[in-house]
């Protein structure tokens, strides 16, 4: 089995290191700090959850689990533990490999820096670093408390935020009420809205809060 | 007892799946260690068959016994 993954893993040019057992996996893991653990349960010497912890301990690196347990209680157990992802057993090669690719793509994504350079959404370009906004290439003047909101809510797309997060994150010095959220809504809508009476950027969560979206 | 067994054999039926399709694909050549392997774990597969009861509930209840660990 390990035979196997590895020729596929290497067939796709990733560098692998194999161990046939915990004590092994875990010396292996020490001695050369690999960027992807791929973790089976089912493991001589010690077993697989005791490996997943050692190495959490030692780094935090992405695990995918591979196992024949595939009741409810293991893979909630799995990923409590730590592990990225699992494969169940018995699985395609191919199927692993697509997990690799995928939890370290999800890696390199959450380590990214925070975007400094402009923000696309749609039609709406924002760009944090000169306040500058532009809706289909037009530019739009903003209140400082407007930019704040669209800044924060773009950040977020698809996402709802609620009026105490929103008014958390806008407000450093605690100038924005809850009262007046709603008035900033209404006036960012009137400037960055084609029409404002039927949002297509910023709408409205009943009873939750806000959230923006990308109406393309 | 049988709790474990389908566990095994998920186990043996992965080692025989990959290692077949790796031949197929050319990641590996299939060479007769590499067969044995796959023989190995399709002849435990065998032998843990054997050990689940041969009468199993056609549909409906499943029996409990043999719920999976």
């Amino acid at each position: 089995m390990v035979e196997v993954l590895e020729g596929y893993l290497r067939d796709e040019g990733f560098g692998v290191v194999c161990a046939h057992d915990g004590p092994g996996a875990v010396e292996a893991f020490r001695e050369h700090l690999p960027d992807i653990v791929v973790l089976d349960l089912n493991l001589p010497g010690f077993p697989g959850t005791e490996v997943l912890r050692q190495i959490r301990a030692l780094r935090d690196v992405p695990i995918i689990m591979l196992t024949a347990r595939v009741n409810e209680v293991d893979r909630v157990v799995g990923l409590e533990l730590g592990a990225d992802d699992y494969v169940g057993k018995p699985f395609s090669p191919r199927e692993v490999v697509a997990r690799v690719k995928s939890v370290l793509r999800r890696g390199e994504r959450a380590e990214a820096p925070p975007p400094v350079g402009e923000r696309r959404v749609g039609g709406l370009m924002i760009d944090p670093s000169s306040h500058d906004v532009r809706l289909e290439g037009k530019s739009v003047t903003l209140t400082p408390t407007q930019f704040r909101i669209l800044e924060v809510l773009s950040a977020n797309v698809g996402q709802t935020l609620t009026r105490e997060q929103l008014l958390q994150r806008v407000s450093a010095d605690g100038d924005v009420y809850d009262r007046t959220l709603d008035r900033h809504i209404a006036n960012l809508r009137a400037r960055i809205e084609p029409d404002p009476a039927n949002p297509r950027y910023v709408l409205t969560v009943f009873g939750v809060g806000y959230k923006m979206v990308d109406p393309t | 007892m049988t709790s474990n067994v389908f566990h095994d054999i998920r186990n043996n039926l992965a080692v025989a799946i990959s290692s077949i399709e790796a031949f197929r694909e050319g990641i590996l050549e299939p060479s007769p260690a590499r067969l044995g392997v796959v023989l190995h774990a399709l002849n435990e597969i065998d032998v843990l068959l054997r050990k689940i009861p041969r009468e199993v509930p056609a549909s409906g209840a499943p029996a409990n016994d043999l719920a999976e660990h």
